[in-house]
């Protein structure tokens, strides 16, 4: 079939372009166990420098990577001395947190400086274009598959050549020993960083050229595409990222060309869950490799939280219940109500990322699945919405501790990444399974939140519901926490290893911990779906996951003030920077630097 | 506000540039204020910078025409990132504010659509502009729209692509949205009534840029025909990779094309693409011409749909508010009963009290020949 050979090019091709970033990625991971989300941001900076470069000096082809690839390079260092060499030391949770706020700059002072509208990148080389069976493929699909295998061929001799390239192996596989042994591993950082931006770069502006169309918001979706891919290859492992993005490629090709566009990303994610189920380590992983993650301890750093009497929080919980009383603004109101929504988001993922160490990335998932139930309950059988929102609760416990129980031998990074692939999942299993969900239509006519029957209609008793389920899944949280449950799970959490000789069955309690953890974001996503009215498919995105996180590490994990605290300052900044208009998310990033910049441990500290 | 005096500057030496005389004082006073919600920031940036193009445009033209009885009408945009969580927080600083006498937007449907509940609640008009989705004016008698509906737009697309063109065996591609699912839908169904056969159906996510694996599936459903539900962007990018293809079918797009963006991003690969829409930059109506003309002296480039949804908008509520009031209730009250707005889109506007929507929008059918988008001429094509 002439057609499946089309399917094979085409999805090498694209498996090329997700090469590209996924070498940046696995460069970094290398060195500095870091999930570098501020990637996908270079990748945009490369893209708008090249296409200043062609549109206002005309530069050709080689003279336009050569200036794109010594800004990327010079952008990963600012990045490196400003970004992260501060954390150095700090558990690797900082220095993530330290990512995703650089890639809110970056992303922001890109869209200040040429605002939103996409723009051409015209590419200067010839339209060639070759003919293999049924399609074509152009003088530009060849560059960049030279490029990429140029660099890769260039990185392997560069790591096994030369001296530097022998101190950037030596660091990666033992920083402290490296360092012992007279590496000056900050010069390793400068140079990884470096390297890497500097492809990251290339690779937007070779994207651009090869869409003809650059935008300031395609950041995200770079990152993620370029993690997954060099998630299945191994991370860390520059060879096996390259192979990892030409299967990505391929199996998003075939899966369009089986099932249809509509379920290319599901493959993508099926694909990542079911190679990391399969190899914990990546596909490329060799047996003698010591173990990408350390063993304990080190990926969330204890340290001594703030200890606030719990007459403190009693106070603090009155005051709040007072707030409609005193100053009854309702958008006061709302912000507020949308602060514990997204507490009760955060209670759920402090508990699983900071209790048990299970830092996951899907949990808007969580908060999809606790919609969706609450609402389809509510609107197909008449189920009172209070009903609902309890069952949408139990519901997403289920189902949540249900797809995330394969992931449970995972460790650090790799879970992340899994729980990332399965969060897209519940978004693309809600997009395809349209007889229930109506698809990208949506749920529409969701009734509004009553208890009991009687309708809560002001803002104020909307206010005093949320708040009172926050208390009363907090309060719970905490007796959890200082019960032996609690203590059981940090165990886990702080050395798997000595917990589990002392007969503890890791899996049993990191699966009670799921339950009870996505049983507040189930009951948070139901209550924002009768709030809200309509929710589809979008309404609980990938980037809220990532809102989650930061809330969680900006309050300290595990720490149930914390996460609260968070949330109040994460959904509350956005609104009180308003009036900075189109400023206010640039600013958002810089304070969220400069709080993890001063608080790595978070703002309350470990629990 | 430094920005105002600016728009007010740049407003005046606009109109001496034009030789356009002001034929009323300048609006002064205590200024009429609409809230907007829109995207700023974020990934839908682009679209509420074109709104705010084009609100900006209408204001000064109304401004300099006595405003509202003398007042001044403005606006205050609240970023919302066309994100939910966002836009209900917007909605309760809105309705809180007795300054806003109606509000304008948001963008994407979960965005506008969660924060209907509280404008209902407030009494507050929610003038969603691009809210095609069939639902949206659904969610209350305070829930208005003047977007153009699907309902009433795919059928001219099917006509255009079945009558006009003769093709008999069409592939849809479709953005997998509410606005890209529901035009789809309705194609679909127009289409077969009018005799064609729907080879295939693909729905794309907004944030994909690659479609060669999707333009096999397409090609190897052997059409004769491509229809696109698309914005200008990612049409733009399937055009050029159709080409790549080889594939050389005729192509028709919804309307969202219609951007001068379309023809930048897609080049020579849009050549003898075909699309209607609800005027076009030759258009001979005076109140077309004259929008074209203070579009392009202003912002120096063509105007898009986009920005004539805002343009419109904006005349909309000066007539509503210039007849019946301006305080909430009147302008609720108004939008009933105000009658044939001078319309960029629909020629004349008159809403529908049941629907609260308008029916009955303009259409040209263009297609794009040497770098713009020219009127398709029936003569033109027989030959």
């Amino acid at each position: 079939m002439s057609s499946w050979i089309d399917y094979t090019v085409n999805g090498i091709i694209i498996g090329n372009i997700y090469a590209l970033l996924a070498v940046g990625l696995a460069l970094i991971f290398g060195v500095s166990r870091l999930i570098n989300f501020a990637h996908g941001s270079v990748y945009v900076v490369g893209a708008y420098a090249g296409f200043l470069a062609v549109t206002h000096l005309g530069t050709p082809l080689p003279v336009t990577i050569a200036i794109v690839l010594v800004i990327g390079g010079l952008l990963g260092l600012v990045i490196e001395r400003f970004g992260l060499r501060p954390l150095q030391g700090y558990a690797h949770i900082a220095p993530l947190l330290a990512t995703i706020g650089i890639s809110f700059v970056l992303d922001q002072l890109v869209q200040l400086f040429f605002t939103p509208d996409p723009r051409a990148v015209p590419s200067s080389l010839l339209e060639v274009r070759f003919q293999i069976s049924g399609g074509t493929i152009g003088a530009l699909d060849l560059v960049i598959a030279g490029i990429g295998l140029a660099s890769a061929g260039l990185l392997y001799y560069f790591l096994r050549y030369t001296r530097l390239g022998w101190a950037v192996r030596a660091t990666a596989q033992d920083r402290d020993a490296a360092q012992q042994m007279g590496v000056d591993v900050d010069a390793v950082n400068r140079t990884v960083f470096a390297i890497a931006s500097g492809l990251g770069a290339v690779s937007g502006l070779l994207v651009g050229m090869y869409y003809n169309y650059i935008d300031p918001s395609m950041s995200f979706q770079a990152t993620l595409k370029g993690v997954v891919a060099q998630v299945v290859g191994g991370v860390g492992n520059v060879p096996g990222a390259i192979v990892g993005s030409l299967l990505l490629g391929l199996v998003e090709s075939y899966g369009i060309a089986l099932f249809g566009t509509s379920y290319r990303n599901l493959f993508a994610f099926v694909l990542l869950v079911i190679v990391l189920v399969w190899r914990p380590n990546g596909l490329f992983a060799s047996k003698r490799q010591t173990p990408p993650e350390p063993m304990t301890g080190t990926f969330i750093a204890p340290s001594k939280p703030v200890h606030i009497p719990a007459k403190v929080l009693a106070g603090a919980a009155v005051l709040a219940a007072l707030v409609p009383l005193v100053f009854p603004h309702p958008y006061v109101l709302q912000t507020l109500t949308n602060s514990w929504l997204y507490a009760l988001l955060g209670l759920s993922l402090t508990l699983i990322a900071g209790t048990v160490g299970l830092v996951s990335l899907g949990h808007a998932g969580l908060l999809a699945i606790g919609g969706y139930a609450s609402a389809l309950l509510a609107i197909k059988c008449g189920v009172p919405v209070g009903l609902a929102i309890l069952s949408a609760g139990l519901i997403a416990a289920f189902l949540g501790t249900l797809m995330a129980f394969p992931a449970f031998r995972l460790r650090g990074h790799y879970l992340s990444i899994a729980t990332l692939a399965i969060g897209e999942i519940v978004s693309l299993v809600i997009l395809n399974w349209e007889w229930l969900t109506r698809g990208p239509i949506g749920l529409s006519g969701i009734p509004p939140l009553s208890l009991f029957g009687m309708e809560l209609d002001t803002d104020r008793s909307i206010y005093w519901f949320t708040l009172a389920v926050l208390v009363v899944l907090a309060a719970l949280q905490f007796r959890l926490l200082s019960s032996h449950l609690g203590r059981v799970l940090r165990a886990v959490r702080d050395d798997d290893v000595a917990a589990r000789s002392y007969g503890i069955g890791l899996n049993r309690y990191k699966a009670l911990a799921f339950a009870v953890g996505s049983f507040a974001a189930g009951i948070s996503g139901g209550i924002t779906s009768h709030l809200y009215s309509y929710i589809n498919h979008e309404t609980f995105n990938a980037q809220l996951s990532i809102l989650a996180l930061t809330i969680v590490i900006l309050g300290g994990m595990g720490n149930v003030t914390g996460a609260i605290v968070g949330s109040v300052l994460l959904v509350g900044l956005p609104e009180v920077f308003r009036v900075a208009a189109e400023y206010r998310v640039l600013i958002y990033g810089l304070v969220l630097l400069l709080l993890v910049r001063f608080r790595p441990q978070g703002l309350l500290g470990t629990v | 506000m430094p920005v105002i005096h600016r728009r007010l500057f740049l407003g005046a030496s606009a109109a001496l540039l034009l030789g356009r005389g002001a034929q009323a004082e300048p609006a002064k006073g205590e200024p009429i204020t609409m809230g907007v919600s829109g995207p700023l920031t974020g990934p839908n940036a682009q679209y509420g910078a074109q709104w705010k193009q084009g609100f900006d445009l209408a204001l000064e033209e109304i401004n300099n025409d006595g405003g509202i009885k003398g007042r001044p009408l403005t606006y205050v945009f609240e970023d919302t990132q066309s994100d939910p969580r966002q836009s209900v927080a917007v909605a309760q600083k809105f309705v809180a504010d007795p300054k806003i006498v109606v509000e304008l937007g948001d963008f994407a449907s979960p965005a506008s659509m969660a924060a209907s509940p509280i404008y209902q609640r407030g009494k507050l008009v929610q003038f969603g502009f691009t809210n095609s989705h069939p639902d949206f004016t659904k969610g209350g008698d305070y829930m208005w729209s003047n977007s153009v509906s699907q309902a009433d737009e795919q059928p001219l697309s099917a006509a255009y692509a079945v009558k006009r063109l003769g093709l008999k065996r069409i592939a849809v591609l479709h953005l997998n949205t509410d606005w890209g699912r529901t035009s789809k839908d309705v194609f679909v169904k127009a289409a077969k009534g009018m005799g064609a056969e729907i080879v295939a159906t693909e729905g794309y996510l907004p944030d994909e840029k690659d479609f060669r694996s999707t333009i096999v599936r397409v090609r190897d459903a052997k059409p004769d025909g491509i229809m696109l539900m698309s914005y200008y962007s990612d049409a733009a990018l399937i055009c050029r990779q159709l080409k790549q293809a080889g594939v050389t079918l005729p192509i028709v797009a919804a309307s969202s094309v219609f951007s001068p963006k379309f023809i930048e991003l897609g080049g020579d690969a849009v050549e003898g693409v075909h699309t209607a829409s609800r005027y076009f930059p030759d258009d001979p109506r005076p109140q077309v011409r004259d929008f074209v003309t203070k579009f392009k002296a202003r912002y120096g480039k063509e105007p898009d749909a986009f920005n004539a949804y805002a343009y419109d908008t904006i005349m909309v509520m000066a007539k509503v508010m210039r007849e019946f009031g301006t305080d909430r209730k009147s302008i609720h009250d108004g939008l009933a009963k105000v009658k044939d707005v001078p319309s960029i889109i629909f020629g004349k506007a008159t809403f529908d009290p049941k629907t609260r929507r308008v029916d009955g929008a303009m259409n040209v059918e263009l297609v794009v020949k040497d770098g713009k988008f020219q009127l398709n001429d029936p003569k033109a094509a027989a030959r």
